[in-house]
């Protein structure tokens, strides 16, 4: 199939509007799972939207703004999984692949955004000296516009115009190279567990690590939720237990600061 | 200046209403954001018509509140509501700036790690790994699961507001003594979902048969699957977590994982 003008339209509304939500991290319908579904309504296959929502959505669980590095954009990234497993035919976990170097497109211009928007700084900086709040809230708003627009006219482009390129693309991939591109497709999140661990992991928390490791190989399920109970069990007990040593600490010392006092009082 | 308003009902300027709006309006900390100041043009903006109420006659006071935001501010927006509930109380008590001052850099900083531990590290990878992998199969209550729960959270920040402005200067003792059990307990939550999410979700299998004849084996069923199931993408994650704490870009792990997985394909290893 192709995408029609106004599905590109359509797109690029849904891209401003998530788009934005990406910017003020509001509601997070600006993660794959939600992207790509509505993106699939308005190619009129919800279906493949939601299972694309899955995949892509898994492909970034670990890929978060959080560890300090910002990464590929998940809008554009599912927005063009849809688009270009839905206009080629090609499994979603292919289609992932394709469309990150729309993603990091996205996430180069937002790294952009970020160093020169300090441009706005002395201008917010004398409407707060001036204490003029009329024009200081409205200097707002052009940040945000920017953002927004531009989100909509890369998903245009990308979605819309860029198919024709896209489908000559595709149809000229070896078999090899498309399997390639599933199979990256499905080692992609180990890139977003290990960014969790650099933050995360600490020695002592190693056997937690191992011990979900463990249980989700050895114990067939259709989901985390068992393993997010364990591991919920464990930071109860973890949580009951540091109480506890804190309120002994806390008299402890107080124990200590009496006799100190008595010894002073000597 | 906190005791006496401790003692008794103290008469507040703003009704419960503008305080859960407050809640709502956290949302825009982001708005300007850049790498010079980070949250501060948005955190301004949106406490701005509360400043605005408390300084009605005082426009010196407005000047020096909004010039004294504007400097740099960077802590986790989900928890954003709580501090600036919390902030809006001093304000209102006309507590020292300097005190104000010294708060924010006491405050913001612990915030920051709690709140990348709670929201980012152990939400996101819980409700996300769930509703994926309901939704991989094409059922649409996945989608709808992730939207419901982080409805839920956008609903939180109105009562997170209520907290900070009620408990007031006690939030500040409240933060600092829960801050470390806190993310020390949601890392161990969160590292135990990760460990399954990467059993579960990183997809690695060698098609590669060794041996000649009738007496070939398969590589991953008859020795890898024997050694330990899964055993392959947990190196792999390993790789790329020593890559990252050699400082490799994270741009580069994903070159690297097609790269990878091209030449597994092209050499018919997976």
């Amino acid at each position: 199939m192709d995408v029609t003008f106004i599905q590109g339209l359509l797109i690029a509304i849904w891209a401003m509007i998530v788009g934005l939500d990406c910017w003020l991290q509001a509601f997070f319908i600006f993660r794959p799972i939600i992207v790509c579904t509505i993106t699939g309504l308005i190619l009129g296959d919800l279906q493949l939207g939601v299972i694309a929502g899955g995949l892509t959505e898994l492909a970034f669980a670990g890929l978060t703004p959080a560890g300090g590095t910002q990464p590929p954009n998940t809008v554009i990234c599912g927005i063009m999984t849809v688009v270009i497993a839905a206009t080629n035919n090609t499994a979603p976990a292919t289609a992932i692949g394709l469309s990150l170097p729309f993603a990091m497109l996205m996430q180069y211009i937002l790294l952009f955004f970020y160093s020169s928007f300090s441009l706005f700084m002395s201008r917010f900086d004398k409407y707060a000296a001036a204490g003029d709040t009329r024009s200081f809230k409205r200097l707002n708003f052009i940040p945000l516009s920017i953002v927004t627009l531009s989100f909509g006219i890369v998903a245009f482009l990308s979605a819309y115009a860029a198919q024709g390129p896209m489908h000559t693309l595709v149809s000229s991939m070896p078999q090899w190279l498309t399997h390639g591109f599933e199979l990256a497709g499905g080692i992609l999140p180990a890139v977003g567990f290990a960014m969790l661990l650099k933050v995360m992991l600490k020695l002592n928390y190693f056997p937690y690590l191992l011990l979900g490791f463990v249980i989700a190989s050895m114990i067939p399920f259709s989901n985390v939720l068992p393993i997010a109970l364990v591991g919920g069990v464990l930071a109860m007990i973890e949580y009951f237990r540091s109480r506890e040593t804190n309120k002994l600490e806390s008299e402890l010392k107080k124990l200590k600061n009496n006799t100190g006092g008595d010894q002073d009082g000597i | 200046m906190a005791s006496e308003s401790k003692d008794g009902k103290r008469k507040s300027l703003f009704s419960k209403h503008d305080i859960s709006m407050l809640g709502i309006r956290s949302n825009l900390v982001q708005a300007s954001f850049s790498y010079e100041r980070m949250h501060a043009p948005g955190w301004t903006w949106a406490q701005l018509p509360y400043w605005e109420k408390i300084y009605r006659n005082d426009p010196k006071g407005l000047k020096r509140v909004m010039a004294d935001n504007m400097e740099f501010i960077n802590s986790s927006p989900p928890l954003y509501p709580i501090l600036m509930g919390l902030l809006l109380t001093m304000e209102e008590d006309h507590v020292e700036p300097t005190t104000i001052k010294g708060l924010k850099n006491a405050l913001f900083g612990p915030m920051a790690g709690i709140g990348d531990a709670i929201f980012w590290f152990t939400i996101m990878p819980i409700v996300g790994g769930i509703s994926a992998s309901i939704a991989k199969n094409g059922n649409v209550f996945g989608p709808l699961l992730f939207f419901l729960v982080y409805l839920f959270l956008f609903w939180s920040r109105m009562p997170l507001a209520h907290l900070g402005y009620n408990l007031g200067t006690r939030a500040i003792d409240v933060i600092q003594e829960n801050s470390k059990v806190i993310s020390h307990v949601a890392s161990i939550l969160g590292l135990t979902v990760i460990g399954g999410l990467i059993a579960s979700y990183v997809k690695m299998e060698l098609k590669l048969k060794i041996g000649a004849g009738n007496t070939t084996i398969s590589l991953q069923k008859q020795l890898l699957d024997k050694i330990f199931p899964n055993i392959l993408p947990f190196a792999f994650v390993f790789l790329l977590y020593w890559l990252l704490k050699k400082n490799v870009n994270p741009i580069w792990l994903i070159v690297l994982t097609f790269a990878f997985a091209i030449v597994m394909s092209l050499i018919g290893w997976m």
